[in-house]
């Protein structure tokens, strides 16, 4: 059960960031595609989690798939806080 | 703000996670621990199915009851010929008339100044709203679109603060141009103040 926890808790955590982040384009904020990229990452993790139930091996790959989509978003955005480039 | 750290650390705890077992399965086979387990009894499946249906079920029946009851009329704004900048409506303010009714619309008639108040209550729900520049000589409609559509309405905000009077509900947006509500936002960080822009001249 850790894997299916573990998938599905980080893909509503990450996926209800990027969904408030997205509802700011009601407010004229631009929306960049790779906050979609990471809201599809989001949902194959939560998918990755029900399938960890059955098939754990198929479940790690497919959550390692979406985690690096994930990151397309907060990958950039970490170097851009921080201020590397 | 917590949540985009906790994101982050959660994604690379659950990044490296599914690294190691990807790989680990393929080079040393299967050595099932409580960490990396190799399946999930019958009746956890069963449980978590059962579990998630009722979640489901739940949420989307909280839903279809919150939006039945959130019924909102549609508004008809009606903003001053040439204004260029933010609006505002303040509710339940006492002594303040209530809305006016036309055609099944909730009327807004902005004054010059661009704030309006009411004794009316706040509705909230989804409703199409319409908003027009208004003169002597008429109405003409201002667009609402989506960014780069051409709009003439942004950044709607419906809030509440707390002042010596207690509670106020309000609600807020910018009428102009896409680039003309950049420049306001821009310079209201800078200055930091949220107070209603005046008329354009």
């Amino acid at each position: 059960m850790i894997p299916f926890f573990l998938y599905l808790v980080v893909g509503a955590v990450t996926g209800f960031h990027v969904y408030i982040l997205l509802m700011l384009a009601a407010l004229g904020a631009p929306v960049d595609p790779l906050e979609l990229v990471s809201l599809v990452g989001s949902l194959c993790l939560i998918i990755a989690a029900y399938l960890s139930l059955f098939k754990p091996h198929a479940a790690a790959r497919l959550a390692l798939l979406a985690s690096l989509a994930i990151w397309c978003f907060y990958g950039p955005a970490i170097v851009r806080t921080v201020g590397w480039f | 703000m917590i949540l985009p750290y906790l994101a982050t650390a959660l994604l690379a705890l659950v990044t490296a996670y599914s690294a190691f077992v990807s790989f680990r399965q393929q080079r040393d086979g299967s050595t099932a621990t409580w960490i990396f387990p190799n399946g999930t009894r019958r009746s956890a499946q069963i449980a978590v199915g059962i579990c998630s249906l009722a979640l489901f079920l739940g949420v989307t029946g909280w839903l279809t009851i919150d939006a039945r009851h959130s019924i909102r009329h549609s508004s008809r704004f009606l903003i001053p010929e040439g204004y260029v900048g933010w609006v505002r409506v303040e509710f339940q303010i006492k002594d303040a008339p209530p809305l006016p009714v036309e055609g099944g619309e909730y009327l807004f008639k902005f004054p010059p100044s661009g704030l309006l108040r009411t004794s009316s209550s706040e509705e909230y729900g989804w409703a199409k709203d319409h908003y027009f520049y208004y003169s002597e000589k008429g109405a003409r409609i201002l667009p609402d679109t989506p960014p780069g559509g051409g709009g003439l309405i942004w950044g709607q905000i419906n809030a509440e603060e707390s002042g010596p009077l207690g509670k106020k509900k309000y609600e807020e947006f910018f009428v102009g141009t896409e680039q003309q509500f950049g420049e306001q936002t821009r310079g209201e960080q800078n200055v930091g103040s949220s107070a209603p822009a005046t008329p354009a001249k």
